[in-house]
């Protein structure tokens, strides 16, 4: 990726008169963080960068946006919101226009080809972070890893996200500006995740969720970070009927966590963020891909890649199997 | 206050004298560690740097029933904390964020529940010698080996832990296992003062706070505020995983033929969070509450108790999905003061 590009095509769009302010990434403040990063000038656009350290999916900031009420007099900015995108983050942004989350005519999409990015845990462990901010490239589908001056060669297998061993969409199916060179779609790995779980029986099931959702905190970092997650009333927050109870046990977290699963059924686009900010380490990728699967395998239907699709859990078309009807 | 040695393959008679106790400490077989009840006959293992979720859990679990009564029967039943509880392996950070939090249950009203459990528990500490890359408590008012909060303090001497009695409690326990132990030695002290010399060099971030509690109510409308929070997703990750985060919330729930007055904790981040019956929120956005955030552990709480509400364990930092960094934000602070 060639970053002064990117720079100079983020300074022109932001410097646009339609565009409100760009979301992008930039270096964190240690290790191997990235950090979202809001611009509003050219100048802030200096700081932007695309590398294999670039997990967050910034779809979600189109609809996190929180609107205070407007004093008497002023309107409402109205202007368009640039962002930068992934493969699967496309797959989000074109989700939500499905939905009607967002409308095509609010974003400007600059879409960046991802040959995947990495796991930086699984990096950490070979190389423990330092203080000062890494850098890491990739090298064809390899990694580089700058450490002090020194190049670090990284193998893909090594330190590859889960998410991208089986992504289908390495490059973004929607954008109004492309970066770079589309990247070669590799054949997508079989999800050992899913099959894992597939494999056990039903108690073996029970029990591996009932460890897992036992450790929820209910931080909702999951529901708060996913781009599709972005009801304005969602049923958790509901007190009156109180859905899912405030009490933490694994009763209401079952009740949590199987909720969001359902809701994403047929929308969820696989970005694997919420597997990745999970302070409890619950496997929520395997939950969500596993409904995807079945959603791809019942109704031959794959969310975020037709921005003209109907939404699948509003169509309902007279031949649908229903050989998995009791 | 004693000093005694024990040795490292004693560990598990040590653990195995300890009966008639609910014993907490770090465990997970080939998973993450966290605190969890040492079951009979396990032998908790103390290699850790520090768990992701913090031992905050014990003393004020995320739900806590104040009490409960059953359909048809109004005689309100109030649960009784009576079991003796040791928790073993908890960072001196950990510790001082337990006396931390202990002012403010202290504080206009005795919390019966939480020093119940307080007074019925032993804190048995274990000094860093390998501190975390964000780790900053030398900055807040702690240390890799600091004693605030515990009973006993154990160091690792490599093959040996050295224990260092603090307060009756700590000596109770000591008394306990004495037969296993041995006087510590000169030599022991020595290299105890070594090891923690060396961990206090490893602690690399520190923050500033000095005129940070005087200055922060100045810097109410300041810009920063809407710089630091414009990325935050409004997630509870870093209160709920702070171990000086205290904020509570108070709901009435039912189960078929059961109701339950709960205590459940609460997060600034959260949009509930002080929710007016009237819809109103003096705290609206994330900036506002992200601003509480920083405000109640560097200001409020240090015109109250006269300690900062932040023991520097940096899991705020490790786990914010966004790199929301306090180091960070609080550099920025003293740059606008």
């Amino acid at each position: 990726m060639d970053l002064e590009q990117l720079r100079k095509t983020a300074a022109e769009v932001v410097t646009r008169e339609d565009v409100k302010y760009l979301v992008g990434w930039k270096k964190g403040s240690y290790g191997y963080r990235v950090a979202p990063v809001f611009v509003e000038d050219a100048a802030g656009a200096a700081e932007l960068l695309f590398s294999p350290l670039c997990t967050a999916n910034l779809a979600t900031y189109l609809t996190l946006v929180e609107k205070k009420p407007l004093p008497r007099g002023q309107e409402e900015d109205k202007r368009k919101v640039a962002l930068f995108v992934k493969g699967c983050d496309s797959r989000a942004v074109t989700q939500l226009i499905v939905e009607h989350g967002i409308r095509r005519d609010q974003v400007v999409i600059i879409g960046c080809p991802c040959p995947g990015v990495i796991d930086t845990a699984k990096l950490a462990e070979k190389f423990p972070e330092t203080e000062a901010p890494a850098e890491v490239q990739w090298d064809g589908e390899n990694f580089i890893l700058l450490n002090n001056g020194e190049a670090v060669k990284l193998p893909r297998e090594e330190v590859i996200a889960e998410k991208c061993r089986f992504c289908r969409y390495p490059n973004p199916v929607i954008s109004d500006i492309l970066l770079g060179d589309k990247v070669e779609v590799r054949e997508p790995e079989e999800d050992s995740g899913v099959e894992e779980i597939e494999n056990k029986s039903i108690e073996e099931r029970w029990d591996y969720w009932e460890n897992h959702f036992s450790h929820c905190v209910r931080c909702y970092s999951c529901r708060n970070v996913c781009p599709l997650c972005y009801c304005q009333d969602c049923i958790l927050d509901r007190l009156n009927p109180t859905w899912v109870n405030r009490a933490v046990n694994f009763s209401e977290n079952t009740a949590f966590n199987l909720a969001r699963a359902f809701h994403l059924a047929g929308r969820c686009i696989e970005c694997g963020e919420c597997e990745r900010v999970c302070p409890a380490n619950i496997p929520l990728g395997k939950l969500n891909r596993k409904m995807a699967r079945e959603v791809r395998d019942k109704y031959g239907f794959e969310p975020g890649v037709d921005p003209e699709a109907e939404p699948f859990q509003a169509s309902f078309k007279p031949d649908d199997p229903d050989d998995f009807i009791l | 206050m004693s000093a005694m040695l024990l040795n490292k393959e004693k560990w598990p008679d040590f653990i195995g004298k300890l009966t008639g106790k609910k014993i907490w400490a770090p465990s997970g077989d080939g998973e993450e560690l966290r605190f969890a009840p040492v079951a009979e006959g396990e032998t908790p293992q103390l290699a850790f740097n520090n768990t992701r979720v913090p031992p905050k859990n014990i003393l004020f679990p995320q739900t806590e029933t104040m009490y409960r009564f059953q359909l048809g029967d109004l005689e309100m039943e109030i649960p009784q904390l009576d079991k003796e509880t040791i928790i073993l392996g908890l960072r001196p950070c950990d510790a001082r964020a337990i006396s931390i939090v202990e002012k403010l249950f202290r504080w206009d009203v005795d919390d019966p529940y939480y020093l119940k459990r307080r007074e019925l528990v032993t804190l048995v500490g274990l000094a860093c010698n390998e501190p975390g890359l964000n780790c900053f408590c030398t900055s807040v008012g702690g240390g890799p080996a600091s004693t605030e909060g515990l009973d006993l303090l154990m160091v690792d001497l490599g093959d040996k832990y050295l224990l260092e009695t603090i307060t009756p409690k700590g000596d109770a326990l000591v008394d306990t296992v004495k037969e296993l132990l041995e006087e510590a030695d000169e030599a022991s002290q020595k290299l105890k003062e070594a090891a923690v010399n060396e961990a206090g060099e490893k602690i690399s971030r520190t923050v500033d706070t000095e005129n940070v509690a005087q200055g922060l109510p100045e810097l109410w409308e300041d810009p920063l505020w809407q710089k630091v929070s414009a990325s935050c997703l409004g997630c509870g990750t870093c209160t709920y995983l702070c171990p000086t985060c205290h904020c509570f919330d108070i709901q009435d729930e039912t189960e078929a033929f059961e109701a339950r007055r709960c205590r459940m904790w609460d997060s600034c981040m959260f949009e509930e969070y002080t929710l007016h019956t009237s819809g109103h929120n003096p705290r609206p956005t994330r900036r506002e509450r992200t601003r509480n955030r920083i405000n109640h552990k560097y200001s409020y709480y240090v015109d109250k108790f006269d300690v900062i509400a932040c023991v520097g364990c940096g899991r705020c930092i490790n786990l914010c999905p966004v790199n929301i960094d306090i180091v960070e934000i609080l550099r920025q602070v003293k740059e606008a003061l």
